[in-house]
């Protein structure tokens, strides 16, 4: 069964070789943004540690500050450490990258940046991945509530609609072109009175 | 002149550059969005010389579909079926990882009969897509669909188990928080033991048709080697970090649904190769064949669904929960603000994080390897871009 690796111990080893850089609060272990990369190497080359394998990197928008978050596992001793860093400047943030401590952290660094718009220093490509360059905004951001600009969410409208109906304006309204609590659009077709299948 | 010929130039220049070989300048291809070999809308931009790769880069993004900012819109439950949407080809795998971690947010304590139809349905699950995977990996080292088909055979019948327990055969948004959602069906225990019974039949087919076929030997040998150090460094996981020679597995290395009730070995591979990879995963249905013994001779009888309001609220905290799906470690990163609806979902993607290595794998081997490599990382697009 995986453990959780006491953060206290891990503090303790990452403060012995670059003092101050870690500290615990409420059970999570929380690294300086200036001394992440040193002190995450500490833990993966210590042999009480031996945090080898990066889980999970991720971001969580806390609306004041984000916070990206660790998850580093440990194969041979089976012990799992959740581990966060703050970075409080919301327009640019920035944190330096683990790409070279753990190869894997390269695109899962990416993602963070795609989404979030936090760079990683020293990451050899960070570019976006799954959007386009240029899209504005970051989407997981909590204050992205909408497409900015001339961006428009869903597919343009079919020449024979009208064009009032083919995009949603921005700021106003969405106006989509069918939706289960539209009323009903105005029908062209007549129909046909019938007798049983045969037409009369 | 009209887009095709534009395309037949394009190819024509290929060609020519990929035969002339010697001093010819490097030549940018693209597989995909729509190949083959991709299993899905995903690009791979190789740059050659001659025939061999000196660089690939993926682009990706087709398939987003930004599920973890409309995760954060809707309640823990009707998050589940958005879950099988991730991973298409192991949706029971997805739906067991959401609600693993949901559950850990709630408190809330599975019935023994939940648990036990949880790891029958994720063992189907790995049977079914082993066989997608394997079927296809073949067909990319060129067995034109004709294994590919023997293998859905299997699948099909899996599929038709999934569809008389829960209606859908594919996105099947089965597990619930706190169980599942129905209980076994009659007909279901009968399907499933003529189904084991076939089964060895068919894998040793399989083994005596492939093992020691020579073609694919010499496709998949020595091609798409990472060592372990760097697997693990790139944090690779699943059949792809087991062929290495490293058992990791997470049913083993930290149990979750009394998985350490059952008895099962984790097969590993020994040079890190595309052939290994496919090994491993021949081997893991044999497993998952035992797991699925044990489970029909000690199922529990009681609830399937632990009594839950159907929008609970859990109090603020976080929760990080994973399971060995298919391709690997997939994980599923809640935080609750303590409303209706996660504040942040995070998945951790097996299918994206495996191709972290894609480039290191491919350089150096020919155009054709790199496919075959592609082929055994075994991508599903769907997980990839979510």
């Amino acid at each position: 069964m995986t453990t959780q690796y006491d953060p206290a111990a891990a503090a303790e080893i990452v403060n012995a070789s670059a003092p101050g850089a870690a500290c615990v609060d409420g059970g999570v272990l929380f690294l300086e943004p200036g001394q992440l990369v040193e002190a995450i190497e500490t833990l993966r080359d210590a042999e009480q540690s031996d945090l080898v394998f990066l889980c999970n990197l991720t971001a969580v928008d806390q609306e004041r500050y984000f916070e990206v978050v660790y998850h580093l596992q440990s194969l041979d001793l089976n012990h799992i450490i959740l581990i966060k860093a703050r970075v409080t400047d919301r327009d640019d943030p920035s944190l330096p990258s683990l790409s070279g401590v753990y190869h894997g952290a390269h695109l899962q660094e990416r993602e963070v940046y795609d989404l979030f718009g936090i760079r990683f220093e020293g990451h050899p490509d960070l570019r976006r991945m799954f959007l386009w360059d240029g899209f504005p905004g970051y989407p997981l951001r909590k204050d992205f509530l909408q497409m900015p600009g001339q961006i428009r969410a869903g597919l343009p409208g079919f020449p024979h609609e009208s064009q009032e109906n083919a995009w949603p304006v921005p700021g106003s309204v969405p106006q989509r072109p069918q939706h289960p609590n539209d009323p009903p659009p105005p029908s062209e077709v007549t129909v046909a009175e019938t007798d049983g299948e045969g037409a009369s | 002149m009209t887009t095709a010929d534009d395309t037949r130039l394009a190819m024509q220049g290929t060609i020519e550059a990929l035969t002339t070989g010697d001093g010819s300048e490097p030549v940018v291809v693209n597989l995909g969005p729509q190949h083959p070999s991709t299993h899905g809308v995903f690009r791979l931009k190789v740059t050659l010389d001659g025939e061999i790769v000196r660089d690939a880069e993926m682009r990706i993004g087709y398939l987003h579909r930004s599920m973890e900012k409309l995760a954060e819109e809707r309640t823990y439950t009707q998050n589940i079926p958005f879950t099988d949407r991730i991973d298409y080809l192991a949706a029971m795998s997805n739906n067991l990882a959401y609600c693993l971690a949901a559950e850990e947010l709630l408190g809330v304590e599975v019935p023994p009969r939940a648990d036990a139809i949880r790891v029958m349905f994720a063992e189907l699950q790995r049977i079914a897509s082993h066989a997608m995977a394997n079927g296809t990996f073949i067909n990319d080292c060129g067995a034109w669909h004709t294994p590919l088909f023997h293998m859905f055979r299997d699948r099909e019948r899996v599929l038709d188990m999934f569809e008389m327990t829960c209606g859908a055969r594919l996105t099947t948004n089965y597990m619930r928080i706190g169980g599942v959602a129905f209980d076994l069906p009659e007909e279901l225990l009968p399907t499933l033991e003529s189904f084991l019974a076939d089964m060895p039949e068919r894998i040793a087919d399989y083994e005596a048709l492939l093992l020691e076929n020579e073609i694919l030997h010499a496709r998949a040998r020595g091609v798409g080697v990472i060592s372990l150090e760097m697997a693990i460094n790139s944090s690779l996981s699943g059949p792809v970090l087991r062929a290495t020679g490293v058992p990791w597995d997470l049913r083993k290395a930290n149990p979750y649904c009394g998985y350490e009730h059952y008895e099962f070995d984790v097969p590993v591979g020994e040079q890190g190769d595309c052939f290994d990879r496919f090994l491993v995963r021949m081997a893991e249905v044999k497993q998952s064949l035992r797991i699925l013994r044990q489970v029909i001779d000690h199922l529990p009888d009681g609830p399937w669904l632990a009594d839950l309001p159907l929008h609970a609220r859990p109090e603020p905290g976080e929760a990080y929960q994973r399971v060995e799906s298919p391709r690997g470690e997939l994980g599923f990163y809640l935080v609750s603000d303590g409303g209706p609806a996660p504040y942040r979902f995070h998945c951790r993607p097996p299918s994206l994080i495996n191709l972290s290595a894609l480039k290191e794998m491919s350089i150096g081997g020919t155009l054709a390897d790199a496919i075959v490599t592609l082929g055994s990382i075994d991508i599903v697009v769907g997980e990839i871009d979510r």
